[in-house]
C-alpha cells in the first residue's frame, strides 16, 4: 500500500515537471506553430541558472523567483534575433533552426560550467523526509507534486493569462490571427514558455542537480507527451505527463532496463487509435 | 439504364449539425448536373462524400450500380471519379505538364516501379500532354504549377482530373474567383470536353448564369437537404429555389 | 545545369575521386574516407526528406544499426567486408518497416518527432543490450577483412577507400535513377501536395513506408562501411546528435539535390575538423554557423549556386 502511494507521488513529480516544460512546448507551437528543439535546453539553463543564483544568494526561494523571469528574457531575445525572420518558412526549418540554437546554448553551459554535474540544496524547509503511512517520503518531492498541482491549476482557472492559453489552444485560428498580426505576442509567448521550462530546470534542480545533456533528455520526454496528448492542448500535456510520468516510475521500477521501452510502447499502442494525440487535431 | 451515381439517404452530421441531410439522387450518364445552394448549405460536404473524403454518416452511395459507400477516396478515383476542388489544389513546385502526369500515372499503376520506367513515364506524359491541349493549357506545360495566374491554375485543376479519363467528373467551383471572361471561356471549356468525351459531370457552383449555362439538370441544396431537382427552366420558376435564395434565413 | 555539364561534371569528379590516393597523405585520406561515408549516409536522408518532404529526427538510428549489423558479423564471423555491408544495410531497413509504419500514420512535425522518439529507443536497447552491443563501451576491434572469400584485403588504406568510394557513386546513381522513375515522382507529388496526391487515386502510406526502408537501406549501408572503418561502433553513431547532424547536412548542402547533402556533409565535416583543431567548443560555432545557414541559405550551397547559375543564364 505504501509502496503504491510512494510510487504514484513520484509518478506525480515527474509528471509535474514534464507538464512544466512540455506545456511551454505545446504552448509555442499553438501560437507560433514553431516546434522549438532548444526548448529542453531552457529547462536545463533553468537548473544551472538556479545553481547559480543558490551560490550567489544562498536563498532557493529566490532562485525559483528570479531564474524564470532571465531564462525568459534570454528565450525572446534568441526569438527576436533569430527566428523572427523564418516564420514564412515551412516549419521543418524553424525546428531546424532552433536545434542550431540548441547546440550553441547547451556549449555554452559547458563552457561556463565545467562537464561536472552541479548539486543543489532544497531550502532547509524542505530537506529529509515525511513519514507517509509506513514508508518516509522525501519532502521536496512532495512539495514539487502539491506546487505544481496547486499551481498550474491556480494559473489556469484564475489568471487571465491562463485564460488566453486556454483559448488559443482550443482554438488554433484565434493563434493564427495572433501570431500572424503581432511579433510581441510572439516574442512574449516564446519567453513565457522558455521561463515555464526554467521554473521546471531550477525546481527539479535539488531532486536531479543540473546536468548537461538534461536538456535533450527532457525534450525528448517532452515529445514524448506531446504526441500521446496532442500538439497545441494544455490539457493534453497534463494526460500526456501524466501518462510518461506513471510509465517512467512503474517501468523503472518492474523493468528497469527497459523504463524507456514501457514509454515508447504506451506511446505506440495510444498512437494506433489517435494518430494526432488524445486531445490534438488533424493537421 | 444505372444511373452513374446514385445517393439514398446520405447524410453527414459535425456534431449536432447536420451538414448534409437525407439527400438522395441520381446522376444519369452523359448528363451535366449542376448542385446549388446558398453558402453553407452543405454542396462541398456532399462533394467530399461522394469523392470519398469524408465518410457519411449514414445513407448509400453507388458508382455505376455498384454500392462504394466503404470505398476510400483512392478506391473510387481509380474506379473513375476524379474532382477537382474550390480551393485551388495543384503541385506548386512542379511544372504544369508533371502536375497532369502524375495525375494519370497515379490511376494509371506502375507506380512502384522503383528504377526506370522511362516507358511508361513517356505514355503518361503522351496523354498528359492531350488533356493539356483540350484545356488550352499547351504552351505552359513547363511552368511552375505556382507561377500560373490564378485562372490557369483553375484550368490545371480540370486537366489533371480530365487525364484521368473518368466517368464520373466532380467540380468544385470551377469559376470561383475568376473574371467574366475567364469564366466564359472555362464554361465553354467545360462544355466542349464533356461533349467529346461524354463525361457525366456533377458541378458545384455560385455563378447561376453559369449553372443555367450549363447545366441539363439542377439539384438544389438548402440547409443539408435536397429542396428542388428539375431543369433548368423548372428551378428557376420553383417557389421554394426562390424563398430559399431571396428570403432565406443567410 | 545541361545534361551534358552534368554528365562532364560527374565525369571530372570520379576522375578526382580516383586520382586523389595518390594526391592525398594518409591521414588525410582517411579524412576523406569519413567524409565520404557521412556524405552516403547525409544523400540517404534527403531521400525522404527533400523528395518526399518527411522530415525525419531520428535518422542516425539506421546509420547506427548498420554500423552495429557489420561490426557484430565481422567480429564473430569474418566473412568479406561486403557480406557485413549488406548485413547491416538490411538491418536498418528491416527495423524501418515497423518504424515506417508507425511513423507515416502522422505527417509534418509529428513525424519528426516520432522518427526521434524511436531512435532514442534504438539508442537505448543499444546502449542497455550490454550481451550484444557491449553498452557505452560499444563494440571495438571490428575488423577490416577482404572484398571476396580468398580475396584481396580491404585493410590496405587504398582499398578501403576504393571500396567506400564505389559504394558512394554507385548509391548515387541508384538513388538519382530512383527520384526520376514513377516512384520517385510520385514521391515528389506526395511531398508538394498530400491531399492532392490522394484526391488523385493513391494512397500515400505505401509510398512513404518504402521510401523510408529504402532511405534506411542507404544509411545502413554507411553505418556498415563506418563499422570496419574506424574499427568500432558504439551508441554515439545512433544518438540524436547524429541525426541533427545529418539535418544540418542536408540543409548546408541543398535539400532536395541528392548531391547537395553529400558536399553538405564534406563541407560541414571539413569546417568541423578546422574549428576542432583551435577550440573544443566548436559546437558553439557550428551551431552558429548552421543558424545563419538557415537563415540566409534555404537552398543551401547547391541550391543557391544553381540558382546563381541559372539566374546568369
Amino acid at each position: 500500500m505504501s509502496f503504491l502511494v510512494e510510487q504514484l507521488l513520484n509518478a506525480l513529480a515527474l509528471a509535474g515537471l514534464l507538464f512544466l516544460v512540455s506545456a511551454g512546448l505545446s504552448l509555442v507551437f499553438g501560437i507560433l506553430r514553431v516546434v522549438n528543439f532548444a526548448h529542453g535546453v531552457f529547462y536545463m539553463l533553468g537548473a544551472y541558472l538556479g545553481f547559480t543564483a543558490m551560490a550567489v544568494s544562498g536563498q532557493f526561494w529566490l532562485s525559483l523567483l528570479v531564474v524564470p523571469p532571465v531564462v525568459g528574457v534570454i528565450g525572446g531575445l534568441l526569438e527576436r534575433s533569430t527566428l523572427r525572420f523564418i516564420y514564412r518558412r515551412p516549419p521543418i526549418y524553424q525546428l531546424l533552426l532552433t536545434f542550431g540554437l540548441a547546440l550553441i546554448l547547451e556549449e555554452t553551459v559547458r563552457v561556463l560550467y565545467g562537464p561536472t554535474a552541479k548539486p543543489v540544496d532544497a531550502p532547509a524547509l524542505l530537506q529529509g523526509a515525511v513519514p507517509i503511512l509506513d514508508t518516509l517520503y522525501p519532502r521536496y518531492r512532495l512539495f514539487l507534486v502539491v506546487a505544481v498541482g496547486v499551481g498550474v491549476r491556480l494559473f489556469l482557472a484564475r489568471t487571465r493569462a491562463g485564460l488566453v492559453i486556454r483559448a488559443v489552444a482550443q482554438n488554433s485560428e484565434m493563434a493564427d490571427c495572433l501570431g500572424a498580426n503581432v511579433p510581441r505576442v510572439r516574442t512574449l509567448v516564446f519567453g513565457a514558455a522558455c521561463a515555464l521550462a526554467g521554473l521546471g530546470g531550477v525546481a527539479s534542480a535539488p531532486m536531479t542537480t543540473a546536468y548537461l545533456g538534461m536538456g535533450i533528455g527532457v525534450i525528448v520526454d517532452a515529445f514524448v507527451v506531446v504526441v500521446i496528448g496532442g500538439l497545441g492542448s494544455i490539457g493534453g500535456s497534463m494526460a500526456g505527463s501524466l501518462i510518461v510520468g506513471a510509465a517512467q516510475t512503474w517501468g523503472a521500477f518492474y523493468l528497469p532496463e527497459t523504463a524507456m521501452v514501457i514509454m515508447y510502447a504506451v506511446m505506440g499502442a495510444i498512437l494506433i487509435f489517435r494518430p494526432w494525440g488524445l486531445f490534438g487535431e488533424e493537421e | 439504364m444505372t444511373p452513374v451515381l446514385e445517393a439514398r439517404g446520405l447524410g453527414r452530421a459535425f456534431g449536432a449539425l447536420l451538414a448534409v441531410n437525407d439527400v438522395s439522387m441520381a446522376v444519369a450518364s452523359g448528363e451535366l448536373r449542376a448542385v446549388i445552394g446558398p453558402n453553407g448549405a452543405g454542396k462541398t460536404t456532399l462533394f467530399h462524400l461522394i469523392s470519398g473524403l469524408l465518410a457519411p454518416t449514414r445513407g448509400r452511395i453507388a458508382f455505376r450500380g455498384e454500392d462504394v459507400t466503404a470505398l476510400s477516396a483512392p478506391e473510387r478515383c481509380r474506379l473513375g471519379i476524379s474532382r477537382t476542388f474550390q480551393i485551388t489544389s495543384v503541385f506548386p513546385e512542379l511544372s504544369v505538364l508533371e502536375n497532369v502526369r502524375i495525375a494519370v500515372q497515379l490511376k494509371a499503376g506502375g507506380n512502384f516501379r522503383l528504377l526506370g520506367g522511362r516507358g511508361l513515364i513517356q505514355a503518361s506524359e503522351r496523354r498528359a500532354r492531350e488533356s493539356l491541349a483540350a484545356l488550352g493549357l499547351s504552351d505552359r506545360a513547363d511552368a511552375l504549377a505556382a507561377t500560373l495566374p490564378h485562372g490557369d491554375q483553375r484550368l490545371l485543376e480540370i486537366a489533371m482530373a480530365v487525364a484521368q479519363e473518368p466517368e464520373l467528373l466532380l467540380l468544385d467551383e470551377p469559376t470561383q474567383g475568376l473574371s467574366p471572361e475567364d469564366t466564359a471561356a472555362t464554361v465553354a471549356v467545360i462544355r466542349r470536353i464533356a461533349r467529346e468525351r461524354q463525361l457525366t459531370i456533377l458541378l458545384v457552383e455560385h455563378d447561376m448564369d453559369v449553372v443555367f449555362d450549363l447545366a441539363d439538370r439542377v439539384s438544389v441544396l438548402h440547409f443539408g437537404q435536397l429542396i428542388a431537382d428539375g431543369t433548368p427552366e423548372e428551378i428557376r420558376a420553383n417557389a421554394d429555389v426562390q424563398k430559399a435564395y431571396l428570403g432565406g434565413a443567410d | 545545369m545541361t545534361p551534358r555539364r552534368a554528365r562532364v561534371l560527374g565525369l571530372v569528379t570520379i576522375a578526382v575521386l580516383a586520382v586523389l590516393p595518390w594526391v592525398l597523405a594518409r591521414h588525410q585520406l582517411s579524412i576523406l574516407v569519413d567524409l565520404l561515408i557521412f556524405g552516403l549516409f547525409a544523400m540517404s536522408l534527403d531521400l525522404i526528406m527533400g523528395y518526399t518532404g518527411m522530415v525525419s529526427f531520428g535518422h542516425a538510428a539506421y546509420f547506427g544499426l548498420g554500423a552495429y549489423g557489420s561490426a557484430l558479423l565481422l567480429i564473430h564471423f569474418q566473412p568479406p567486408v561486403p557480406v557485413a555491408l549488406l548485413a547491416g544495410a538490411l538491418l536498418a531497413g528491416a527495423v524501418a518497416v515497423p518504424v515506417g509504419w508507425f511513423s507515416t500514420r502522422a505527417t509534418g512535425i509529428y513525424f519528426a518527432m516520432l522518427t526521434l522518439a524511436f531512435a532514442q529507443l534504438l539508442y537505448t536497447v543499444a546502449y542497455k543490450w550490454r550481451d550484444l552491443t557491449g553498452g557505452s563501451d560499444g563494440i571495438a576491434g571490428v575488423p577490416k577483412t577482404t572484398l571476396f572469400w580468398g580475396g584481396p584485403s580491404l585493410a590496405d588504406p587504398h582499398a578501403f577507400y576504393w571500396l567506400v568510394a564505389a559504394c558512394l557513386v554507385v548509391s548515387l546513381r541508384a538513388c538519382r535513377a530512383l527520384t526520376r522513375s514513377p516512384f520517385g515522382r510520385a514521391l515528389e507529388a506526395i511531398r508538394e501536395n498530400e491531399r492532392r496526391f490522394v484526391s488523385l487515386g493513391r494512397d500515400a502510406r505505401p509510398f512513404k513506408v518504402v521510401v523510408f526502408v529504402i532511405a534506411a537501406l542507404f544509411a545502413g549501408l554507411a553505418g556498415a562501411l563506418f563499422a570496419p572503418f574506424r574499427g568500432f561502433a558504439s551508441p554515439e553513431v545512433m544518438f540524436w546528435v547524429l541525426s541533427g547532424q545529418a539535418l544540418m547536412m542536408v540543409i548546408t548542402g541543398g535539400i532536395g539535390t541528392l548531391v547537395g547533402p553529400v558536399i553538405g556533409a564534406m563541407v560541414f565535416l571539413l569546417i568541423q575538423e578546422v574549428l576542432s583543431s583551435y577550440t573544443e567548443h566548436w559546437m558553439i560555432f557550428t551551431g552558429a554557423i548552421f543558424v545563419l545557414m538557415v537563415i540566409f541559405l534555404p537552398g543551401g550551397l547547391v541550391g543557391t549556386a544553381r540558382r546563381w547559375m541559372e539566374a546568369r543564364g
